[in-house]
C-alpha cells in the first residue's frame, strides 16, 4: 500500500508472472503508460524470466490462424467483440484500481484517503441517447461524491466532463487522458472547475472505447508539456455501457 | 531463420505496414509463440484465436518496438504471454490441471537442446531458480511458463490465496537478489 520501488518491483514481476488477476493486470498496463519507472520495472522482469519462455516446446497452429490473420488485415474480418463486463469484473477492477492509485498517491502530490469506485447503472440526470450510442464512467472518491462524471456521446465525439470532487493540489492542472487498448494515452485536456464537452480522439469506436480506461492526472498549470502524462496519476475510470 | 537480424529487418518492416514481412515473421516465429500461448490457454481452439491476435498486436505495435529495449524473440513472447494470460485471467475461470505429469522447466533450462541457441542469461537464471525454496520456485516456474494464477497455485498447494501470493514475493525478491547482487 506504499509506492516505494519494492511494491512497484514485485507488482511489476506478478505481472510479467502472470499472477495478477484481470483488473490488477488492467491497472498495471496504465501505470506501465504512464510511468517510465513501472515500464522499466516490466522490462528487467521480462529480460529475467525470458529463459523460461525460451525452453517452452513449440507447437503447430492451425492453417486457419494465418488465414484469420489476412483476413483481418485486408479488414474483411469483423473485431472481436469486447469481453462483456459483469458485476465481479467490475468490483474487482474497483478493488485493485484502489490499491493501486493508492500507490499513486502515496509516491505524489495528493493527500492519502481517495478511493476509486465505478458504478453500474443508471444515473440521474444524463439526457436520454441512442441506444448503445453513449457511455459513462464514473470516478469517485470514497463514499463521498464523485470525483468526476465523463459522459461518454459516442455519435457526436465528445466526452462531457462534469467535475464533482476532483480537486487540483494548488499551482497545478488535472488532465484527462484516454488510454486505449495497448496504446500511448491521448490527452482529452486540462479539467478545469467548470463541466465542458472535450472532443474524443479521432476514430473512436464504441467496442474499442469501452476497451480503454480514462486516467486524470496531476500535470504543470495548463497541462502537461510534453504531450505525455508526467505526473502521478490519481483518478482512472473505465467505461460502462449506459 | 530466427537470429536476431532477421527478426530485426522483419519488424521494421512490418511497422512500415509491409504484410509480407509479418507473414514472413509469422512463419519463422508463430510455432514458437504458439507454443507459449497453449502453455498458458490449453484449449486449442482459445488458444489459436489468442495467436491470431498476438499478431495483430504485432502488426499495430511494430512501430514502437525498441532494439535498444531487448531482443526481438523476448519482445514477441512477452506480446504472446500477455495476451494468453490477459484472455485466462478475464474468463476468470480455473482451468483443470495438466492432464500431463508436469515439466520440470528448471531441469529443461540445463538442457542446451530443449532451445534453440543460447538463450541470454539462461545459466544464470537456473542457478538462481536452484538456490529458492523448492515451493516458492515451483510457483514462480508454473505461473510463469503454464500460466497459473494465484488460486490456481492456492488449489494445488492446498494453501490460502495470501500464503501463495507470500511464497511468489519471497520467490522472487530472493530471485532479483541472486540475479542482480549488487541492485
Amino acid at each position: 500500500m506504499s509506492g516505494d520501488p519494492d511494491d512497484r518491483d514485485l507488482r511489476a514481476a506478478e505481472y510479467v508472472l502472470g499472477t495478477l488477476s484481470a483488473s490488477e493486470r488492467a491497472a498495471m498496463e496504465l501505470e506501465r503508460t504512464v510511468d517510465p519507472n513501472t515500464e522499466a520495472a516490466v522490462r528487467g522482469w521480462e529480460r529475467r524470466l525470458a529463459p523460461l519462455a525460451g525452453i517452452v516446446p513449440p507447437a503447430a497452429p492451425g492453417s486457419r490462424v494465418w488465414a484469420a490473420i489476412e483476413a483481418a488485415l485486408r479488414g474483411r474480418a469483423v473485431a472481436p467483440a469486447p469481453a462483456p463486463a459483469n458485476d465481479n469484473r467490475v468490483a474487482e477492477l474497483a478493488r485493485a484500481v484502489r490499491r493501486w492509485r493508492w500507490t499513486a498517491a502515496g509516491a505524489g502530490a495528493l493527500a492519502a484517503g481517495l478511493a476509486l469506485f465505478i458504478f453500474l447503472g443508471e444515473v440521474a440526470g444524463l439526457r436520454p441517447g441512442a441506444p448503445q450510442s453513449r457511455y459513462l464512467a464514473v470516478v469517485n472518491r470514497g463514499g463521498e461524491a464523485p470525483a468526476l462524471l465523463i459522459s461518454i456521446d459516442v455519435a457526436a465525439g465528445t466526452a462531457q466532463v462534469r467535475p464533482v470532487g476532483a480537486e487540483a493540489p494548488a499551482g497545478k492542472s488535472l488532465e484527462l487522458w484516454y488510454v486505449g487498448a495497448g496504446q500511448a494515452p491521448k490527452s482529452l485536456g486540462v479539467i478545469g472547475t467548470e463541466a465542458k464537452r472535450l472532443p474524443l480522439p479521432a476514430a473512436s469506436d464504441p467496442a474499442g472505447l469501452s476497451e480503454g480506461l480514462f486516467a486524470v492526472s496531476v500535470e504543470p498549470p495548463g497541462g502537461s508539456p510534453t504531450g505525455a502524462a508526467t505526473g502521478p496519476v490519481v483518478y482512472t475510470g473505465k467505461l460502462i455501457r449506459e | 531463420m530466427r537470429d536476431d537480424a532477421t527478426l530485426l529487418r522483419l519488424i521494421a518492416e512490418i511497422a512500415r505496414g509491409d504484410e509480407a514481412a509479418l507473414k514472413a515473421l509469422y512463419e519463422a516465429t508463430a510455432p514458437k509463440l504458439f507454443g507459449v500461448v497453449l502453455r498458458i490457454q490449453r484449449d486449442r481452439t482459445a488458444a489459436e484465436d489468442v495467436l491470431q491476435d498476438v499478431y495483430l498486436r504485432i502488426w499495430q505495435s511494430a512501430g514502437s518496438y525498441q532494439p535498444s529495449a531487448g531482443a526481438p524473440m523476448p519482445w514477441l513472447c512477452a506480446i504472446a504471454r500477455n495476451r494468453a494470460i490477459d484472455v485466462v485471467r478475464r474468463k476468470g475461470e480455473v482451468q483443470g490441471p495438466v492432464t500431463e505429469d508436469g515439466e520440470d522447466w528448471v531441469e529443461r533450462l540445463a538442457d542446451p537442446h530443449d532451445s534453440e541457441g543460447a538463450i541470454l542469461g539462461r545459466d544464470a537464471l537456473r542457478a538462481c531458480l536452484s538456490r529458492l525454496d523448492t515451493t516458492q520456485r515451483d510457483c514462480i516456474v508454473l505461473a510463469y511458463c503454464e500460466g497459473y494464477s494465484r488460486e490456481e497455485l492456492a488449489a494445488r498447494y492446498d494453501r490460502p490465496v495470501n500464503t501463495i501470493k507470500t511464497w511468489l514475493h519471497r520467490g522472487l525478491s530472493a530471485l532479483r537478489g541472486c540475479l542482480e547482487p549488487a541492485a
